[in-house]
């Protein structure tokens, strides 16, 4: 077994890996993203990006959280409720200014962390990415 | 006590707009923290008002040096969203494109870290051999920046005249042997302010998730082209250049291996060029049957690994979602601890040995 096929096993996950669009997937389930991430950290991953979608209608928005394990990129959906979801500045520093850019482009909010000016942009306004946001 | 030194968003030592505010006790640089965002261009909301001809265009436009990397990427992605494999020879033509534009980066990239070296007439000798790769480049394309070879499928142009791109790898790799590296190597003045400065540990490199030449210049072995092959990649015997020092030398060596390692590829690219198609498919795709999917492409890109994830809505003819993670903005953050007690006088060295793209990390 590689080290990856053993990651669902080491997370409590019982679902496998689910191989689409160049992408190992996993569904966290229980775990929260600070829990993953410090797993990640613990299996040297490289962090590589957070990925943010708007959901139609009212659905809210969803994380796509990739680290990379020796040339497999792994990703983990989060979706979440409300606007805000845990920080993992503090475990990844690697995640800042995709954290920063996530919070100015679609509002949510990372708690647990320090927002420094925008970075972007000027003004002071998150959520300019967000579809009913352009077309006001 | 500490002082305050702006160095930009407009200065003699960037190439384009990006700050670093310098917290500075005497000539010693004891913090830092970098602005981007001047120009940035929402390139990524952009491409969902774009449909699927029309957002290749758009997103060539992301990088001014690197631009073939952003269309390869961005159609492998829309590639794996419509179950589409390019012929073999256009995979090998996407390899020759991509080597192409790594030699040019790099010997541009040489050409600047000359000049704030003070070192001008080693910058006019990197720009002049810069010239015959953009000559290539342009006898292929007919373009100097934006070369529209990549299509969804394949790639738009044949290489009419191989033997020129390897008269032209021969010229470059001996200059590069002759000139080029002895003397950034040994010479007195690229030594003295290269060695020991700007460095990024190795630990601290895997921390701030850094990717391409700064990874492994920090001794990370890392490279999309031989961990995930892509294109013809998987058909190419290269060797991935690692030095353990960390400092601008480090990245400096990286690069200028790479550029022999990429003059190696492309010679293996053009004697096995396969003969056949330039892509699969008439061109033509009904996005709008499509059902709702998602996919994501990783390339080494010059300066490091680019992903792209690309959401197509069921019934769209556009992109839903087109987001894009550029080499820059990983390794961008990781300037604050390269110039932590550095000099003063060193920092734009520093901040230029990572060979920014603020076009890329302003998208």
């Amino acid at each position: 077994m590689t080290v990856l096929e053993g990651i669902p096993a080491k997370l409590g996950i019982n679902e496998p890996w689910t191989v689409k669009g160049g992408v190992h997937w996993l569904d966290p389930g229980h775990l929260s993203i600070r829990e993953l991430a410090a797993a990640m950290n613990a299996l040297h991953a490289r962090f590589v990006t957070i990925t943010a979608y708007q959901l139609p209608k009212d659905e809210g928005l969803r994380l796509e959280y990739h680290w990379d394990l020796d040339g497999q990129l792994m990703g983990f959906p989060f979706k979440l409720a409300g606007n805000s979801i845990e920080s993992i500045y503090d475990l990844c520093e690697a995640v800042d200014w995709i954290e920063r850019e996530i919070h100015e482009g679609f509002a949510v909010d990372f708690t647990g962390r320090e927002y420094e000016p925008l970075l972007l942009r000027q003004g002071d306004t998150p959520g300019v990415n967000l579809r009913e946001e352009v077309k006001k | 006590m500490s002082y305050k030194i702006p160095m930009g968003p407009y200065h003699p030592a960037l190439e384009e707009p990006y700050k670093l505010d310098l917290i500075c006790e005497g000539e010693t640089v004891c913090d830092a923290k970098l602005h981007i965002g001047f120009n940035f261009r929402g390139i990524e909301h952009l491409a969902e008002t774009r449909n699927y001809i029309q957002v290749i265009a758009l997103m060539e436009r992301v990088c001014g040096i690197c631009s073939n990397i952003h269309t390869l990427t961005l159609c492998q992605a829309m590639e794996g969203l419509t179950n589409l494999t390019p012929p073999p020879r256009a995979q090998y033509i996407r390899v020759i494109m991509a080597e192409l534009e790594r030699l040019h980066s790099h010997v541009l990239w040489a050409g600047i870290a000359a000049k704030l070296m003070g070192f001008k007439t080693m910058f006019m000798t990197c720009f002049e051999l810069r010239e015959k790769v953009m000559d290539v480049l342009q006898a292929i394309s007919g373009n100097r920046v934006n070369y529209s070879m990549n299509r969804v499928g394949g790639v738009n142009r044949d290489i009419d005249d191989p033997a020129a791109v390897l008269k032209m790898v021969e010229a470059i790799e001996a200059e590069m042997a002759r000139t080029v590296i002895p003397i950034f190597t040994t010479s007195t003045t690229a030594r003295s302010r290269c060695a020991g400065i700007g460095i990024l540990t190795n630990e601290k490199a895997l921390s701030c998730g850094v990717v391409g030449p700064v990874a492994r210049a920090s001794g990370l072995p890392q490279d999309i082209r031989r961990a995930a092959p892509y294109a013809a990649y998987a058909e190419m015997e290269f060797d991935v250049p690692v030095q353990p020092a960390g400092d601008v030398t480090a990245r400096l060596l990286v690069r200028a291996l790479e550029i022999m390692e990429t003059c190696k590829i492309l010679r293996q690219a053009i004697a096995k060029l396969p003969p056949g198609e330039l892509f699969t498919g008439d061109g033509k795709f009904d996005f709008t049957k499509m059902v709702t999917t998602t996919s994501t492409s990783r390339v080494e890109a010059p300066r490091g690994e680019v992903m792209y994830s690309v959401s197509w809505k069921e019934g769209s003819r556009n992109p839903a979602r087109v987001h894009v993670r550029t080499p820059t903005f990983a390794n961008m953050p990781a300037i604050r601890w390269m110039v932590l007690g550095a000099r003063l006088a060193d920092t734009p060295l520093i901040q230029a040995s990572i060979d920014p793209c603020y076009s890329c990390t302003d998208r």
